[in-house]
């Protein structure tokens, strides 16, 4: 392997730790909701474009940072995704319906509503935060002067992986060592054995799609230095989210981590060495590789594994 | 309440002869433009500029002393609204000149319109190029076509640049597939060698993969055709990565809007692009039309609205040699037309298996300190060109 081609594996690499620890994020949010609700929440996209919106405003208006706007827009999503939960889904949940999956087609029409309403506020045009250090980057030359090859680490997406990283670390905190957290994981494995130990099932519900949509909605405010906002960007970034949860495993956040960086790079890898355009099919090939050899997820191999001891 | 109505019908018949009456003294030109839907900016903006030309015109006197009277029908860009509103305007308002829309899939249903009932068509902004390949005699283009479109860059890197190697990126759509298609065959005419064409899906987040492969075949210059949200991306992650070539060039569209700027920011620095028209090109009358536009609605026109304007010049140019103005003395005298305009010398040929196409120098723009400047070709260059550009590592 000479320099150059070794040059461009580690970049591609790079690129691809940094994407999947953004999409591990965003894959948390739907994972968690999964796990204690059994529900799809096919509005996670849009969830991810209201808190953009928001972060959006506080710069343009506020001249707020948008790494900072994650303190204004995460509460806010928390909010919005409990009054969801509470007055939208809820209710339908507890009807009886022709078909058993009616909630996941309301999530799809909350989220057509998000988007439409956004549209009508902030039309459909292209919005940024044309942030300074948007395009500033370290490089291994800089550093090391005879460095054969060169590579650089962008720095805002540094950031926003870094800060992924951290929210991650604090949901695990939150999951592992709280009360609260250990009641949500109680409800994921078992309602019913969760109500009969005297967990407030329906409370937790609530405060699980509160913290999914506060989750995706950080995501939101890490995307927007690198990447730019529209109403309908939540199509794509949910289908990610599900690819994610998929892969790791419905309702494991260890799962969804780990899922969200094989997908980013997998599909840095297939954009180097397959060519661009072919990137959304290298998401589906493993989104279905994923349904037919591990219909677990990941998480499902390492269980297996620890049984087996 | 009898009395009412017979006030109101005799209003009506006194406006019904007045219309009559000064109607003689007027040229009605009903055009079609999308002015609601995706396109309607685009609508707008050439609805604005058509309405500055015919009050110059006006004001001037008019066309034979007559004045025109401009309405306009909304197409929504959907090219089958488009083809019935023509065809009420020739059938039943038996206008006897078609100029407008604005889509290419709304001025190929207007132009088969146009054609079957020998009405004269102006094709105004839609650059698809079978518009003006199927042998119709009715149609007329007065802007480039879309293999042209580049033209002037083209010449710019051949002259100038002249590079052994290019990679080209382009969007995966129709739109990116043809510009990339077009400058392929262009690289072969110039002698540089296409070392990576490679294609991206619109509304990528990360480019660096592609990136880092364009940067390991080290390119003399490097061609993208995308729009303009993935152009600043692009440039934003090619800066990142300190890819230095000899030329970053984009194929119009994304590169050459003022957005691509405000996002890109420093990234966009030394980018040349092609386009059709720049309102700081030496050409006579584009300053004056920019200047008047920018007074009135608070923003510069593209090259949409400077076409529009012009072409009301082209038909008042037309009806004033006409021997008749019935639709085929309008279309013989378009066929003479040689005329200059805000948007550059018009000339109507049949050539390369065109007919009724105005070929014109398309131009180079050039981002220099974070402002669109004309810089090719030289004659009517608002500023020098930029070459060579430095390299990312000086211009920190």
């Amino acid at each position: 392997m000479t320099s150059v081609q070794l040059e461009v594996l580690l970049q591609t690499l790079i690129s691809g730790l940094l994407l999947g620890g953004l999409y591990a994020l965003i894959g948390i949010g739907m994972t968690l909701i999964m796990g204690v609700m059994k529900i799809i929440n096919l509005a996670h996209g849009e969830l991810m474009m209201v808190a953009m919106y928001i972060a959006y405003v506080l710069f343009s208006s506020f001249h707020v940072d948008p790494y900072l706007s994650i303190l204004i827009a995460a509460p806010a999503l928390f909010i919005l995704g409990i009054l969801l939960q509470k007055y939208l889904i809820n209710p339908v949940l507890k009807v009886e319906a022709i078909i058993p999956e009616n909630q996941v087609i309301l999530t799809v029409g909350i989220g057509m509503v998000l988007a439409n309403i956004a549209t009508i506020i902030f039309s459909s045009d292209y919005k940024t935060t044309p942030v300074d250090y948007a395009t500033k980057a370290w490089y291994l030359s800089d550093y090391w002067r005879e460095s054969p090859i060169e590579l650089s680490l962008s720095m805002p997406w540094s950031v926003s992986f870094c800060v992924a990283l951290v929210i991650t670390a604090a949901l695990w905190f939150f999951l592992t060592k709280t009360d609260m957290g250990k009641s949500i994981r109680a409800t994921a494995q078992d309602k019913d054995a969760a109500l009969l130990m005297g967990v407030n099932v329906e409370r937790m519900r609530v405060v699980t799609f509160g913290l999914g949509s506060a989750l995706v909605g950080s995501a939101g405010c890490l995307f927007i230095p690198i990447y730019y906002l529209y109403p309908d960007l939540g199509g794509q970034f949910t289908l990610i989210a599900f690819v994610i949860t998929i892969l790791g495993g419905l309702g494991s956040t260890v799962g969804a981590i780990i899922g969200g960086l094989i997908l980013g790079v997998f599909e840095s890898l297939t954009a180097t060495y397959a060519g661009m355009g072919w990137a959304p099919v290298g998401r589906f090939m493993i989104f279905v590789a994923a349904l037919i050899f591990v219909p677990g997820g990941i998480m499902s191999l390492f269980r297996k594994r620890r049984l087996g001891k | 309440m009898k009395r009412l109505t017979l006030i109101t019908l005799f209003a009506f018949v006194l406006s019904l002869s007045a219309s009559t009456l000064f109607a003689a003294d007027t040229f009605d030109l009903v055009i079609p433009l999308p002015l609601t839907g995706k396109q309607a900016k685009f609508g707008e903006m050439m609805k604005k500029s058509y309405e500055i030309a015919a009050e110059e015109i006006n004001a001037k006197g008019g066309v034979k002393k007559k004045k025109i009277v401009l309405s306009f029908e909304d197409s929504g860009a959907k090219p089958e609204t488009a083809r019935a509103i023509v065809e009420k305007l020739i059938d039943t308002k038996k206008q006897p000149l078609i100029v407008g829309e604005y889509t290419s899939s709304c001025a190929k249903a207007v132009a088969a319109v146009a054609e079957e009932r020998k009405t004269p068509y102006l094709v105004v902004a839609s650059a698809d190029d079978d518009i003006t390949r199927q042998d119709y005699k009715y149609v007329f283009r007065q802007n480039a076509v879309n293999s042209h479109y580049a033209d002037g860059l083209v010449s710019f890197i051949k002259n100038v640049v002249k590079p052994k190697t290019m990679a080209i990126l382009y969007e995966s759509s129709a739109f990116g597939n043809s510009g990339a298609d077009a400058m392929e065959k262009d690289a072969q005419k110039i002698g540089a060698k296409v070392v990576l064409k490679e294609k991206y899906e619109a509304g990528s987040v990360d480019f660096k993969p592609l990136l880092s492969k364009v940067k390991a075949t080290r390119p003399d210059v490097i061609y993208m055709v995308s729009y303009v949200m993935d152009a600043s991306l692009l440039m934003k992650q090619i800066k990142e990565l300190r890819i230095d070539a000899k030329l970053f060039a984009g194929g119009a569209a994304g590169f050459a809007i003022p957005e691509f700027i405000e996002n890109a920011k420093d990234a966009a620095e030394y980018v040349m692009t092609a386009s059709l028209w720049c309102f700081k090109m030496k050409q006579p009358g584009a300053k004056e039309y920019a200047e008047k536009y920018k007074k009135l609605y608070g923003d510069y026109p593209s090259y949409h609205g400077a076409s529009a304007y012009s072409a009301l010049y082209v038909v008042k140019d037309a009806l004033e040699r006409a021997k008749s103005w019935t639709p085929d003395g309008i279309r013989d005298a378009l066929r003479a037309t040689n005329v200059s305009t805000a948007f550059g010398a018009i000339k109507f040929e049949n050539k390369e298996g065109y007919q009724n196409q105005n070929f014109m120098d398309t131009i180079v723009l050039q981002v220099i300190k974070g402002e669109h400047e004309c810089v090719y070709p030289d004659n009517i260059a608002s500023s020098k060109y930029i070459y060579p550009i430095p390299t990312w590592r000086e211009r920190r």
